[in-house]
């Protein structure tokens, strides 16, 4: 027994604990909320934001930070529309390619903001904040502030349709968690993720090339905000200039409280699912338990606080800033 | 700096804007600035620099807003681009800043039109615009105890938006729509905003008047789709097939809301407010059964024509009664029998307004409670 229970058992082990304690609390106050179709609307509301805390989950696995996703998202999910339109509007016929030409232009524009991390040497930080920028702006020009509708029924489906209760989306964000895990787990460029991450300088001294793995990661973040992009347009019908907001606050915080460790080498795609599973269960539950508005946004970063303090291990943290 | 050098510069300033515009349009000659404007307007605004201070443009709303701006300033015979934008990016910093240094740059020789993006700025913009020596005209955010006939004639007017009585006549025909009876959600903006307190008080003003409809919660969604969505699924959870309408603060939640109840395969009548193209079409389709048009166009022209009209002397603000200083601007309300025709008049094409019927669609002097 004690085997399990020891401490680093329990670090590991605590964000999952945590929201099954959430799970569990608003369930005994309203029955409604352990329901099939309240989870079928949490993970459709929450896909989105899980595509884009795994892509940010590389980068913070790396120590450093990506904070184009809201711009990101914003732009891609303008420019999929048009060129779904341009292309015929629908995905029965040629508008079916739309996907794979955003796809790739989010590994793009990812593989750019690693660029210019990396050769101009400016902290990830910046660089990304700013690339978010230029993606805001960007689809604010294209769209002239307007709203770009997307009528196709069959794209829709990913909302519309439901398997075992659940929206397709739901299985499409699955999908490419599992692919997430995979890549972290079961290849060469995720382990040196966490190589980099770990100990950038024993990761250089053992023939990593940093550079790459850095580029890499952060073109794989933009491909995730690309599929965040296509989630969004699924779930809304529509997408805008605004698309892409208030994810930089819910992925990053996610991937915070899921107990992925913003100094780098600690954690995995499954704490990012785990931890915005505890942001969108608190943001569900706030409102189905019926708390008022006016302190929702005050229990959630409480919240927020206890979920980091249970998650993480700061004992083996010398300092933190 | 003396009264003969700044005329001095200002004619310079003019004749040569004139020239760059008559070479522009390949004539030779550069005496004749009424040749791109229709008639008498001056193709120089009069001496006076025109500019718009407003949030952002990454709304239909505040580009309805400018587009009114720019028909008043094409209106006189210019360019739409006579007009300066001055983007204050939701800082009200930034909001001052901007027109300090419009003022300057024109010697205080300007007409703006301005949201001061909230409230207490506007006392800030108004006193900078009167020291000097421009005019303003304000829009939506304004304290209280702020009122243009405190500051004098340089503070032309402020124009707001009710919320309350067309979000009431809205949730009238939500009521309808409902059969008079069964309980409604409301989904509305960030908290301290007054359209958004405004839009829920006309709501629970006709719940009032029908004691067999309830209001089940009122929440925040801060004018935001994404947001929309995700609470109008918690209200789901919550409260089931017991929602038999739906009111919303804004257009952006109502989208947001129909995109939640198509997940669902759910179909409840649905309100909303601002009277955007998309909204109007999906009136005209039955989606949602009504929104609010509140004239961004005319506001965005009139807001500016008070300012500048005042600034050449076509009229003195003091002399005019205070309904004149502070009024509403139009609210109509849209909904499936009337939106055909409301699509062909205000979006299919502009309407062409009269500016010097400066206050033909003021909707009465505005009420403080």
């Amino acid at each position: 027994m004690n085997r399990f229970l020891t401490r680093e058992n329990l670090l590991k082990w605590a964000p999952l604990l945590v929201l099954i304690a959430l799970i569990a609390f608003f369930s005994i106050i309203n029955p409604n909320f352990l329901s099939v179709r309240n989870f079928a609307r949490l993970f459709t509301n929450a896909s989105p934001a899980l595509m884009v805390a795994i892509g940010v989950t590389f980068i913070i696995l790396m120590g450093s930070i990506d904070l184009s996703m809201e711009g990101a998202v914003s732009a891609l999910a303008v420019i999929f529309c048009y060129v779904l339109l341009w292309l015929g509007g629908t995905v029965a016929g040629l508008g079916v390619l739309a996907i794979p030409a955003i796809l790739l232009l989010g590994a793009l524009v990812g593989a750019v903001n690693g660029l210019i991390h990396v050769h101009l040497r400016i902290p990830s930080f910046m660089s990304s904040l700013a690339m978010g920028f230029v993606g805001t702006g960007a689809a604010i020009l294209m769209t002239g502030g307007n709203i770009v509708k997307i009528n196709d029924e069959i794209f829709r489906a990913l909302l519309t349709e439901r398997v075992f209760g659940f929206p397709l989306m739901v299985y499409v964000a699955l999908f490419f968690l599992i692919v997430g895990s995979v890549i972290l787990s079961h290849t060469r460029i995720g382990r040196n993720f966490y190589a980099v991450g770990g100990g950038e300088d024993l990761a250089h001294a053992s023939g990593v090339n940093v550079k790459r793995v850095r580029v890499w990661a952060f073109a794989l973040a933009g491909f995730y905000f690309s599929v965040a992009a296509l989630l969004q347009v699924a779930k809304l019908g529509q997408a805008e200039s605004v698309t892409g907001s208030n994810l930089m606050f819910i992925s990053i915080t996610s991937v915070v409280v899921g107990g992925v460790a913003l100094w780098g080498g600690i954690g995995g795609v499954w704490n990012a699912l785990v931890g915005v599973l505890i942001v969108a269960v608190i943001n569900n539950g706030m409102i189905v338990i019926g708390i008022p508005d006016f302190i929702q946004d005050g229990v959630l970063g409480i919240m927020v606080i206890i979920a980091v303090i249970l998650s993480t291990d700061r004992r083996t943290v010398a300092f933190v800033k | 700096m003396s009264t003969f050098i700044k005329d001095y510069i200002e004619r310079e300033t003019i004749s040569r804007r004139n020239f760059l515009l008559a070479t522009a349009a390949g004539l030779t000659s550069a005496a004749i600035p009424g040749a791109f404007g229709g008639g008498a307007a001056m193709a120089d605004a009069g001496g006076w620099a025109l500019a718009w201070s407003y949030r952002d443009r990454a709304s239909a709303y505040w580009n309805a807003i400018v587009s009114g701006g720019e028909a008043y300033t094409e209106s006189l015979g210019l360019k739409k681009d006579a007009m300066t934008n001055l983007i204050n990016e939701g800082s009200s910093e930034k909001s001052l800043a901007d027109i300090k240094a419009f003022l300057a740059k024109n010697n205080g020789k300007a007409a703006i039109a301005c949201d001061a993006n909230d409230s207490p700025n506007a006392r800030p913009v108004a006193e900078a615009v009167k020291k000097a020596g421009g005019y303003i005209s304000t829009i939506w955010n304004k304290t209280d105890d702020l009122h243009p006939w405190d500051i004098g004639d340089n503070y032309v007017a402020h124009i707001s938006w009710s919320g309350e009585k067309p979000s009431e006549e809205a949730a009238n025909i939500l009521i309808k729509a409902m059969g008079g009876e069964g309980a409604i959600v409301h989904l509305g903006g960030i908290p301290a905003n007054i359209p958004a307190i405004e839009r829920l008080n006309g709501l629970k003003n006709a719940i009032k008047k029908n004691p067999k409809v309830q209001l089940l919660d009122s929440q925040p969604a801060d004018w935001d789709t994404t947001k929309a969505a995700a609470l109008m699924s918690n209200y789901l959870t919550k409260y089931g097939n017991k929602i038999k309408g739906v009111h919303c603060a804004n257009d952006n939640m109502a989208y947001g809301v129909l995109q939640a109840l198509k997940a669902e395969g759910i179909n409840l009548p649905v309100t909303a407010f601002d009277g955007n193209p998309e909204a109007v079409d999906m009136v005209m389709k039955g989606e949602l059964l009504a929104t609010v048009f509140t004239n961004p166009h005319w506001g965005g022209g009139i807001a500016l024509g008070l300012a500048h009209q005042a600034a050449l002397g076509k009229f003195k603000p003091s002399e005019e009664p205070k309904a004149h200083r502070e009024f509403y601007g139009p609210s109509i309300l849209v909904t499936k029998a009337d939106a055909d025709a409301f699509k062909k008049k205000y979006l299919d094409s502009t309407p062409k307004y009269d500016w010097s019927d400066r206050w033909g669609l003021s909707a009465g002097q505005i009420e403080y409670k």
